[in-house]
């Protein structure tokens, strides 16, 4: 095997450069402006709107091949290909747009219809183009699953040109585009422009997709502006952060895609030297992207899922035992008993003998139970003041409901059960503040007194 | 195909009749399966695939789940992956441009295995991790389209072979596509038939589907095999992504002419074997007057399109008509 290149080649090689920073830039903007489809929950509109180009790409071929443009005219070309595409897009968006305001389509049902319908559009004349100017059709291929590889660096200055651009407009529009995203009608009390900011936004979008159909392709674009702002939202609740981990994630992804397919193929070429054996790069960043976004949905912290069952298992748990506790001091209190037997316990209890023996083995580490010499359990004194603390907040809570809430007293136990696990020595104070220290709950049982340390 | 294909040369009029002279060429007996012309094979190929699209397309755009439509079609190519991997029949049409025969039931499998997979991940991720629904539907059907793409591209060692899966090739196709195509079509039909009732109701009163116990989730799942069945047989013909339109326009077509599901069911079945038949006459003509070869499953999408365009005037015009009444009564 060879040895991987070092990252720092792929900004300097004269062949490596141009895919490398072209892949970068292009997934950079789609990641920006994903930020703001996503939010507006609008995520399925790249989708249509990058296969709505597809007509667009064909035609400006099409012309190329008319006026016998050569292969050396490729900033000609690239450019006019952009300029038909992004018309061709705003025409597809349009159309889902009239669709269903006018003909009250549905908007799935529209936007699934324009993608079709163009991209068959798009195909005819890619035929036509196949067979009259079969030395373009190689180009248009390229647009279809995106071609890393054959950029240069013609293209990254009109890219580039373009990444700046939409992010200029980003930066300047910022506050409109964040009113807008999460509070329209405030928008239009506060006197924002709503429909030439609107606008503004789409075309934003159209021309984040057509930057991006040359390097990842009209059939994986949607991703790009999907996974990358996916995953920033997992981070953090505030716009501008999300904007800013959005892009960075888009640029990892668009690096790493491409370097790990160049990488890759080289490796297979060494190991399979006949079989040409080719990793695309377009559905590769694809890849990457979905990989990062998958891992930040998993384990980012507060809103990763792991993370969040993990905090629901605590909580259960916590439950379990804080509501065992209670059971065993109750059943203490009513027998006059010192301790209560593991068959006493599970028959009361509709946990598994399993679980059951595993939870009191917890409670009796954690110092609040303890087992005797003839094997039944006992509260200590620690685990009594809890179990007390627990049943006086059910109970504080009952009078709350009932005083002030005017709730019947034979309707508070329920929500009482869960709020006792909820409530915290704040609010516990503030209860007994309001509730004068009650002596009584609603169904007269004595509350205990606040623990005194 | 040893003899000469007698639509060669003929133009939109020409082919019409000389259809018509091989239909009863058929019904009489004269003329066996084996002796088909490649323009017939299209035809009851495009047929067969925009009739059972249509009736899913039905419902699907009822239910508002068309979007999940467009993921399954993504996801069914990592699906025909995976079925090629495990049947190592060449599903794919190889370097040489033709396929071997279709393994009938590798394929089916793997359609109903990634249509489950497809609805399963899409609900996971918009249910249990909490993501919008939007956003959870592009990930899950870009990420696996993706992987569908390396590994083609791996298998077939060809960078671009994607396209013969994405566009289809109606050229390549051959009898048994059509065997395989009617299979799918007597599914759909007889299960569209047989659960009528349930379909209809769990589509437009969801709460009162769960009050009769007809479980919505069942029916979904249901609906989403039968999506992934119709693009696994659509997928050589006109490739995994138009299939959407042949799924969505006929539909909403028929939508603009009637307010009655049956009808609906009915009408846009009727349209898309209009479209289909109506896109291969075009590409004939094309090919014979231009000498031009347009891909045909490309054309029929533009026909449905046109079609489309028409349904729209047709709504606009009822629309006008419906205002021009108002007023007329009012004065």
């Amino acid at each position: 095997m060879n040895s991987f290149q070092s990252p720092f080649i792929f900004f300097t090689d004269a062949v490596l450069r141009a895919p490398t920073i072209g892949c970068m830039l292009m997934c950079l903007t789609a990641s920006l402006v994903g930020v703001i489809v996503f939010l507006r929950k609008q995520s399925l509109l790249g989708e249509s709107l990058s296969h709505a180009a597809y007509p667009g790409v064909v035609i400006g071929v099409m012309i190329a091949g008319f006026f016998k443009l050569s292969d050396e005219d490729q900033s000609l070309i690239a450019l006019l290909i952009m300029v038909l595409a992004f018309f061709s897009s705003l025409i597809g968006l349009w159309s889902i747009h009239w669709l269903s305001r006018k003909m009250k389509i549905k908007t799935d049902s529209a936007l699934c219809f324009i993608l079709s319908s163009f991209f068959g559009i798009g195909l005819t004349l890619a035929s036509q183009v196949q067979f009259s100017y079969s030395s373009l059709y190689r180009q248009i291929q390229a647009y279809l699953y995106g071609q890393a590889a054959t950029m240069t660096d013609v293209h990254i200055y009109i890219y580039g040109f373009f990444s700046l651009l939409i992010i200029t407009v980003i930066c300047s529009f910022y506050k409109e585009i964040q009113v807008m995203t999460f509070d329209r009608d405030y928008a239009k009390c506060i006197g924002v422009k709503i429909k030439p900011i609107d606008t503004l936004i789409f075309i934003l979008i159209a021309l984040a997709v057509v930057i991006g159909i040359r390097s990842v392709g009209v059939v994986l674009m949607s991703a790009m502006l999907i996974a990358p702002p996916v995953a920033a939202r997992q981070f953090t609740n505030k716009l501008y952060l999300v904007f800013i981990l959005s892009g960075i994630f888009g640029m990892i992804s668009g690096f790493l895609g491409n370097y790990l397919s160049v990488e890759l193929n080289t490796a297979l070429a060494i190991k399979y030297p006949g079989d040409r054996l080719i990793i695309p790069t377009g559905p590769m960043i694809v890849m990457v992207a979905s990989f990062i976004c998958l891992v930040s949905l998993c384990f980012a912290p507060q809103r990763g899922w792991f993370l969040r069952i993990i905090r629901i298992g605590r909580f259960r748990y916590r439950c379990i035992s804080e509501n065992l506790l209670k059971a065993i001091l109750r059943f203490c209190h009513t027998n006059e008993l010192d301790g209560i037997s593991f068959e006493k316990i599970e028959k009361y209890q509709s946990l598994s003998p399993f679980r059951l023996r595993y939870l009191l083995f917890r409670l009796c580490k954690n110092g609040w139970l303890e087992k005797t010499e003839s094997g039944s359990y006992k509260l200590t004194k620690d685990g009594k003041v809890r179990a007390e603390k627990i049943i006086r907040l059910h109970r504080l809570w009952e009078v709350y409901l009932v005083n002030y809430l005017g709730i019947g007293a034979e309707r508070v136990h329920r929500n009482a059960e869960e709020m006792e696990h909820i409530i915290t020595p704040e609010l516990e104070a503030e209860l007994t503040l309001l509730l004068k220290d009650p002596k009584q709950d609603p169904h007269h049982q004595p509350i205990p007194p606040r623990e005194i340390f | 195909m040893s003899e000469q294909n007698p639509y060669s040369g003929n133009t939109f009029i020409e082919f019409f009749i000389t259809m018509m002279i091989r239909l009863y060429a058929f019904i009489t007996g004269n003329l066996s399966f084996e002796n088909l012309a490649s323009d017939e094979i299209q035809m009851i190929v495009l047929i067969g695939v925009s009739a059972s699209s249509a009736m899913v397309g039905t419902f699907l755009i009822l239910r508002r789940m068309t979007m999940l439509a467009n993921s399954l079609s993504h996801t069914i190519l990592l699906g025909i992956v995976i079925a090629f991997l495990f049947t190592k029949d060449s599903v794919l049409p190889n370097e040489a441009g033709y396929a071997e025969p279709i393994n009938i039931q590798a394929m089916m499998l793997a359609s109903l295995c990634m249509g489950i997979v497809t609805t399963f991940l899409t609900e996971f991720l918009t249910k249990t991790v909490r993501l919008q629904e939007d956003a959870s539907t592009g990930l899950v059907f870009t990420t696996l389209f993706a992987l569908g793409i390396i590994l083609v591209t791996l298998l077939t060692r060809n960078a671009h072979i994607g396209t013969e899966v994405v566009m289809g090739n109606v050229d390549a196709l051959h009898l048994d596509d059509c065997k395989l195509i009617f299979i799918i079509l007597l599914v759909n039909t007889a299960l569209f038939f047989l659960f009528f009732k349930e379909f209809k109701i769990t589509t437009f009163d969801s709460g009162l589907s769960r009050a009769l116990g007809i479980s919505t989730v069942f029916y979904n799942y249901l609906l989403m095999v039968q999506v992934s069945l119709t693009t696994i047989g659509a997928f050589r013909a006109v490739g995994v992504l138009m299939v959407l339109s042949f799924i969505t326009g006929p539909a909403l077509i028929a939508r603009f002419l009637t307010d009655h599901l049956g009808k609906m069911l009915l009408l846009s079945v009727l349209i898309g074997s209009l479209a289909s038949l109506l896109g291969v006459a075009i590409s004939r003509h094309i090919l014979s007057v231009y000498g031009i070869a347009l891909s045909t499953s490309g054309i029929v999408v533009s026909t449905i399109s046109g079609l489309f365009i028409a349904g729209v005037l047709y709504k606009k015009y009822q629309q006008y008509r419906g205002r021009q009444g108002i007023a007329k009564s009012l004065t």
